[in-house]
């Protein structure tokens, strides 16, 4: 089951990534081709060639809908990798068994919010459905970033109700049993 | 209970979560969803909220720019630019006593203008020049004190995330806000070279010095960091010069910088991977605090707290500039505890509306920019106060030989540099705002 999890994980992680890698050749082409044209309007000899360049049309609105889809995809690995932001000195003054059962109450509170938060953008996903709204440039319906990102959530809450269970285990264990990987700024 | 009361009832609440290790995005969420439920008598708004808020927080436009300065920041330190830095500043400073480490330092600056993160910049630098450092003789506590101190560059030179994050919150121009950070991000390089120059004259001997170069090397060696000349121009000077936007800019240098990555081989499967991992947990771990404190700061503005509190501080007459002077030794003391964004996510909602009350004989927007100039600087520091500053364990775990505490008694010159620039910049506003007055 552990692999399972890990795997699962960074397939969302390098999935994000993807799409952020996505993300950046729509954006650079689209400012390139926005420069294509603004020179050939600047300059006559060259209005016949370049001016068939141009922006990506409605490029903000696939940078909108995919970068939400990225992040949520990252939670997972930020989930099992224990990379969140917390204050460690006070805690630290605890024996370690105290923090481990602290760290596991938190993470259970954290897998609860990523179920609530995978429900509610699965319920709006079914409002924008019904209203069928759309994007102002491309017409591309709301609900396919709202489902993207909520099957992103629900993997999420998957990985973080499995990440509860490890914390359940290091507890009565006494002892670490994931690797955590702090370099780089991890 | 009123509601103000509840509201300023549940900043205790929310500090003591936070202490007992709860992760602090979702310490916020918590408590702000939970505070918004009772004022508005059940969970309906709150959910209903739910329904739409998570997608349009993680969907917004100009928040993209943070995954992609942080993705564009892994995919410097795959550039090998880290390495061509470290031997440009080097020619040039390696001869001087101290030389190296002000070497480093200067390798830093550099690779803080193509690098938004301070950690990455850490921990990137800290490959490169601490195996240098060491064979210069610089003791262990020295080297590491300095790339920790060096690391903040990355931040406090632009791009970078905090103000990125600072302008959103405040609804500040990042053109000017980036301007605003040059001089003292050079002021900051310099203070720390200064302080490894005078810490070699109270430990004489400490180190050993290089040959001296000839200057055709050194500029071969400055000439071969042009890709760093080349994306900083396009990222920051784009910006400025509104070729494109902020979220444009972070997309055009990250596909610079992977270029970069591409041409000189660090592209490399694993490499790859890493990066994206990195840039992952980096994300989500800054998203949770944005979402979390979106809902904290909508519930204390809807308890009110957050103007009571300013119209309370505004008519109690106090000098601007003791108000000032607290609140920066507020985040001095809170930035031994806690990570910057959350600092700044946690305390602009509340202490901005009081500056931008207060008459510090500036214009509005010089104020907010100056002010933001000075919370980077001062979130910064607490980067490499002991005992929890993050720099000093990432480049201490790097260096097995070099025992923290040692790093912690190195940092102090530097951090003493830091608290004396930022008295330098409170004191003359123009040194920050100089640039954006001539530019705009």
């Amino acid at each position: 089951m552990h692999n399972t999890m890990m795997k699962m994980a960074k397939l969302m992680g390098m999935l994000g990534g993807l799409v952020l890698f996505a993300l950046i050749a729509v954006t650079t082409l689209s400012v390139i081709g926005r420069m294509l044209n603004t020179i050939g309007h600047s300059f006559a000899f060259l209005e016949s060639t370049l001016t068939i360049f141009g922006p990506i049309k409605g490029d903000y609105e696939i940078v909108e809908a995919g970068v939400a889809f990225a992040i949520m995809a990252f939670f997972p690995w930020c989930q099992l990798n224990r990379s969140h932001a917390s204050v460690e000195l006070f805690t630290s003054m605890l024996p370690t068994s105290a923090n481990r059962f602290l760290a596991l109450i938190w993470e259970l509170v954290f897998a609860l919010v990523l179920m609530l938060l995978a429900w509610r953008l699965y319920v709006g996903m079914l409002a924008k459905m019904r209203y069928g709204e759309t994007t102002f440039l491309l017409q591309f319906p709301i609900w396919w970033g709202y489902a993207a990102c909520a099957f992103a959530a629900f993997i999420a809450a998957i990985v973080a109700a499995y990440s509860v269970y490890l914390h359940g285990k290091e507890l009565i264990a006494g002892e670490d049993l994931v690797d955590i990987d702090r370099s780089l700024g991890h | 209970m009123s509601e103000l009361q509840f509201g300023m009832l549940s900043m205790p609440v929310l500090l003591v979560l936070i202490f007992l290790r709860m992760p602090i995005g979702l310490a916020m969420l918590i408590v702000g969803l939970g505070g918004t439920a009772w004022v508005t008598g059940g969970s309906l708004v709150v959910l209903a909220k739910l329904k739409t808020e998570t997608f349009t927080t993680f969907s917004s436009y100009s928040l993209s720019i943070v995954p992609l300065f942080l993705l564009m920041g892994q995919l410097a330190t795959l550039g090998g630019m880290s390495a061509a830095l470290f031997k440009a500043a080097e020619t040039w400073l390696g001869h001087k006593k101290g030389g190296v480490a002000m070497a480093a330092i200067g390798a830093c600056a550099g690779f803080g203008s193509i690098c938004g993160s301070s950690l990455a910049t850490a921990a990137t630098m800290g490959q490169v020049a601490l195996p240098e450092l060491k064979r210069y003789g610089y003791s262990g506590g020295l080297s590491t004190a300095t790339l920790a101190a060096g690391g903040t560059l990355g931040i406090l030179i632009p791009p970078s995330v905090v103000l990125v994050i600072y302008a959103i919150l405040t609804e500040q121009n990042i053109a000017k806000l980036f301007l605003a950070a040059f001089i003292p991000g050079f002021l900051a390089a310099l203070g720390y070279m200064i302080t490894i120059r005078l810490y070699m004259y109270f430990n004489p001997g400490s180190a050993q010095v290089r040959q001296r170069v000839a200057y055709i090397d050194r500029f071969k060696a400055l000439f071969d960091v042009w890709p760093v000349l080349i994306i900083f121009f396009l990222v920051v000077g784009g910006i400025y010069l509104g070729w494109f936007t902020p979220t444009e800019a972070a997309a055009i240098g990250a596909a610079g910088t992977g270029i970069i990555a591409w041409v000189n081989g660090g592209l490399t499967k694993n490499g790859l991977v890493e990066s994206i991992m990195a840039t992952a947990s980096n994300t989500a771990m800054i998203f949770i605090i944005i979402l979390g404190a979106g809902f904290y700061n909508a519930f204390l503005a809807l308890t009110q707290v957050p103007q009571e509190i300013s119209t309370y501080i505004i008519s109690q007459g106090f000098s601007p500039w003791i108000v000032l002077l607290i609140i920066l030794g507020l985040y001095l003391i809170f930035g031994c505890v806690m990570d910057s964004l959350s600092m700044i996510f946690l305390t602009i909602p509340i202490f901005f509306p009081i500056i931008s009350e207060l008459d510090f004989g500036l214009t509005s927007e010089e104020t907010a920019i100056w002010f933001g100039i000075l919370v980077l600087i001062v979130v910064e520091v607490g980067l490499i106060t002991p005992p929890v500053g993050m720099n000093l364990f990432v480049i201490n775990a790097m260096d097995k030989k070099t025992r923290i505490v040692d790093t912690y008694k190195a940092v102090l010159p530097f951090v003493a540099s830091d608290i004396i620039r930022t008295g330098i910049l409170v004191a003359f506003p123009s040194i920050t705002l100089v640039l954006m007055r001539w530019f705009y």
